[in-house]
């Protein structure tokens, strides 16, 4: 685990805010890049305002949810409002690999951090820019929430119960699926300049991204001219059935199972001890199973009912059933799977309480990811302003009291 | 793709059905070389699960094939024979990556777990995408993308009606999220494999990366230090009003106005009704407390107008509703074509055919869909011709 992380020698400055432009930077992060956040106290991020906050006490630098999705991110002040901190950007930036933003298009370029002008200070510069649906295009200053964003993909139309209305999906899933595609695209252009030289200005449109998920609808549709609807969790192609959450015992527990084979069906069938009913002609057969789908998701419904659901999940792996509890939010604190991977961690933030964040989600052999707390603000401003642009501390003070570090 | 973004970098795919091809698909379309391997007759698990012209299953006619396998590839090996495990580490020798996703007991018994694989080929990156991962409890489970994305807690808290099943979102979601992130962890291994000075496995659990990125980064702090969470509403957000989905005269539109500016943006667009000034209705939470008589009455509104009609005239007036697009609607949509979100190729099987453009776009080096999918075996004897070996003795005893 002594490896140099594969990140270790990029510098990147990250404008992003809310979500999906920090997860980006948080990436790479983790993989050994110096990611500087660069925010102010003239706007604070509403994000960092958002409970429950660390020890039940209020503060900017205190938002629980915040710390665990920028963790990775280090964080600069700069009061981009004011030419000097627009200039500090640029003499930054030009020690910098790349930029990610997330802004909606033409704000870089209204602040004088456009491609452009950044090309001027570092040549070989990327730029990465994520709005919701591209820098260009007749929906290009398209307004949504990352909650209602994909309602632009199709992916909001799958959504829901069969037959039904499509169900809202109440948070962002599109951001930080975003912001970790991000980090793919960055290195794309970066493995492009380490060849080639040139830098250049990504268009990463959220909506295009987010709408690859829906391709296998999407095929259904240029293939047959379906248009599908509501999914609720059956296959998406409908190649075998049962392929469901079935309710089991005690308040709001549910087991998916997943039946993608005929192999699986008999597994399913002798670990429910063969009951009379599965070699009824309605579900005999693959094409029947489908047919009757419904039917059939009501019997194993009242097979599942009056069990546990990870004792049942263990039952049915057993019998090589792909089967597992559908876990709500306090369990992934106690899942015996997660705690052996060690997906969360408690960790000590520099400002003197314990916040639990997520860690390595990924697990590379032979490099250890840097996991850091949640970005405090400014906390990277001495390092950043002395170090790296070698300001006299003079000027630094000087800068700080005139709330352009700020 | 000689100029791609990823020209240089050699990939190996030993994947089936979604997230390992969706994987290598994000390599191929940005300029990397993707070979797939596919055992022989069979091919990849996704050729038989169609989407089929007229619903006539065809190995060659799979549209989710066609979609997750452009700009790749395809051998055929029996990577479970001796001889056929001779031809993957030549393949391997000359590769950067391996893409796979067999469940690990079964990764173990074909002997090309990472320990087996780094012994021969200590400079490759291997990414595992799985639905659990290489380590764990669950490392031994069956399991699928279904299984990985209710684990995640992401349904349970975000989507479904309380007294109901927890929903996915209808596509394979689970499996797009953990090849994207392996995608991302892949490449930056190497990227900077001559920093780390080896190769190495990139782990994937499709269920943790969304269990820790999505559910986790909103809701594990407050949960681990309050003992406190909150579980799904089905009516969207629980806090503002309105946020949810409401029906409209030709579908549905997703209807957002929170702030101030939001909430008087509707109401110019809805004609300014008078029910909307009511002092009560004039921030979101009161609105949330209020959304059973709030709801009804814009959907009044709504039920009268098409979903466009309804989005365009919101969103001039600064209110971020949407419309709920169906799939056709959304790739159909000018802006997606004037960008060139739509791609046409010409396959031998299927014909013409039209398929999603690149998720991003670089403009020094476009990437995107360029060749179609290819056929069970179709590159056997460029592949295999160069790598010196007898392709019509390997396909006469069974080994491709």
């Amino acid at each position: 685990m002594s490896h140099a992380l594969p990140l270790s020698n990029l510098r990147i400055a990250n404008f992003g805010w809310v979500w999906a432009g920090p997860v980006t930077g948080q990436t790479l992060g983790f993989l050994g890049a110096d990611v500087v956040k660069i925010e102010s106290q003239t706007r604070i991020d509403l994000t960092r305002t958002l409970p429950p906050f660390a020890e039940g006490e209020g503060g900017p630098n205190r938002s629980l949810s915040n710390h665990a999705c920028w963790a990775g991110n280090g964080s600069v002040t700069l009061n981009l409002k004011k030419p000097e901190a627009i200039e500090l950007a640029k003499e930054f930036i030009a020690t910098c690999d790349a930029v990610v933003e997330n802004f909606g298009p033409g704000v870089m370029e209204r602040m004088g951090l456009g491609y452009e002008e950044l090309v001027k200070v570092k040549s070989d510069i990327v730029l990465f820019s994520m709005p919701a649906a591209g820098q260009y295009g007749a929906l290009k200053s398209v307004r949504t929430y990352g909650m209602s964003l994909t309602s632009l993909t199709g992916v909001d139309s799958l959504t829901g119960y069969p037959g039904g209305d499509p169900v809202p999906f109440e948070n962002a899933f599109a951001d930080p699926y975003n912001g970790i595609l991000g980090a793919f695209a960055v290195l794309t252009a970066l493995n492009y300049r380490d060849r080639t030289g040139k830098g250049q200005h990504i268009d990463h449109s959220q909506q295009e991204a987010v709408m690859q998920m829906a391709g296998p609808a999407f095929m259904d549709y240029e293939i047959n001219g379906r248009v599908a609807g509501p999914l609720g969790n059956r296959h998406p192609l409908a190649v075998n059935a049962p392929h469901g959450v079935f309710r089991c015992a005690g308040d709001d527990r549910w087991i998916s199972i997943a039946v993608t084979t005929d192999d699986e069906w008999a597994d399913l069938v002798s670990a429910m001890d063969s009951p009379a009913w599965a070699s009824e002609s309605a579900y005999s057969d693959r094409a029947s199973r489908i047919a009757n789908i419904d039917s059939l998701h009501e019997k194993i419904s009242e097979w599942t009912a009056a069990v546990d659901d990870r004792a049942l999940a263990e039952k049915l792996q057993a019998a090589g059933v792909a089967a597992a509890p559908a876990l709500n939010v306090g369990d992934l604190l106690e899942d015996p799977h997660f705690c052996e991977r060690e997906t969360f961690v408690e960790v000590d933030h520099p400002l003197g309480f314990k916040e639990t964040i997520y860690g390595a989600y990924v697990k590379t052999s032979r490099t250890k990811a840097s996991v850091a707390p949640g970005p405090w603000m400014g906390q990277d401003n001495e390092r950043v302003f002395k170090e790296v642009l070698g300001m006299s501390s003079d000027r630094y003070d000087q800068l700080v009291s005139d709330e352009i570090i700020f | 793709m000689s100029d791609g973004a990823l020209a240089g970098i050699r990939v190996i795919e030993l994947g089936e059905m979604v997230s390992a091809p969706y994987c290598a698909k994000l390599f191929a379309d940005y300029g990397a070389e993707v070979i797939k391997v596919e055992p022989p007759t069979r091919g990849d698990r996704a050729r038989s699960w169609g989407p089929f012209p007229n619903d006539t299953p065809d190995l060659e006619k799979s549209g989710l094939y066609f979609f997750l396998n452009t700009n790749k590839k395809s051998v055929t090996c029996d990577v479970r024979s001796a001889a056929g495990r001779e031809v993957l580490d030549q393949l391997l020798d000359g590769a950067d990556v391996l893409i796979e996703n067999y469940l690990p007991p079964h990764l173990r018994e074909l002997g090309l777990d990472y320990a087996s694989i780094a012994a021969k080929h200590p400079d490759l990156v291997v990414i595992s995408v799985t639905p659990f991962g290489q380590t764990g409890p669950y490392a031994e489970w069956n399991g699928h993308d279904l299984n990985a994305f209710h684990l995640s807690g992401a349904s349970n808290r975000y989507c479904g009606r309380p007294d109901e099943a927890p929903l996915e979102q209808g596509t394979f979601a689970a499996d797009f999220y953990g090849a994207t992130t392996a995608a991302t962890w892949g490449l930056a291994a190497v990227y900077g494999r001559d920093l780390v000075g080896c190769g190495q496995q990139v782990d994937v659990s499709c269920a943790e990366a969304i269990a820790a990125t999505f559910t986790g980064g909103q809701n594990i702090g407050g949960a681990a230090q309050d003992g406190r969470f909150d579980k799904r509403t089905g009516v969207g957000m629980s806090l503002g009003a309105p946020a949810t989905i409401l029906p409209c005269k030709d579908g549905h539109v997703w209807v957002l106005a929170l702030e101030a500016a939001q909430w008087d943006g509707l109401a110019r667009a809805m004609g300014n009704p008078d029910w909307m000034s009511v002092d009560i209705f004039q921030n979101m939470l009161s609105r949330a407390e209020n959304r059973d008589m709030i709801y009804p009455l814009i959907e009044e509104w709504t039920s009268q107008h098409t979903k466009m009609e309804i989005m365009d005239a919101c969103q001039a007036e600064g209110c971020p509703v949407t419309a709920v697009f169906t799939v056709q609607e959304a790739a159909e949509h000018q802006h997606i074509k004037d960008r060139g979100g739509l791609v046409s190729l010409e396959h031998e099987a299927l014909g013409s055919i039209r398929t999603l453009g690149a998720p991003f776009q670089l403009p020094e080096c476009p990437g995107g869909p360029a060749t179609p999918a290819p056929l069970l075996g179709q590159h056997n004897t460029e592949v295999y011709g160069a790598l010196g070996l007898d392709v019509g003795a390997l396909t006469a005893d069974g080994t491709i």
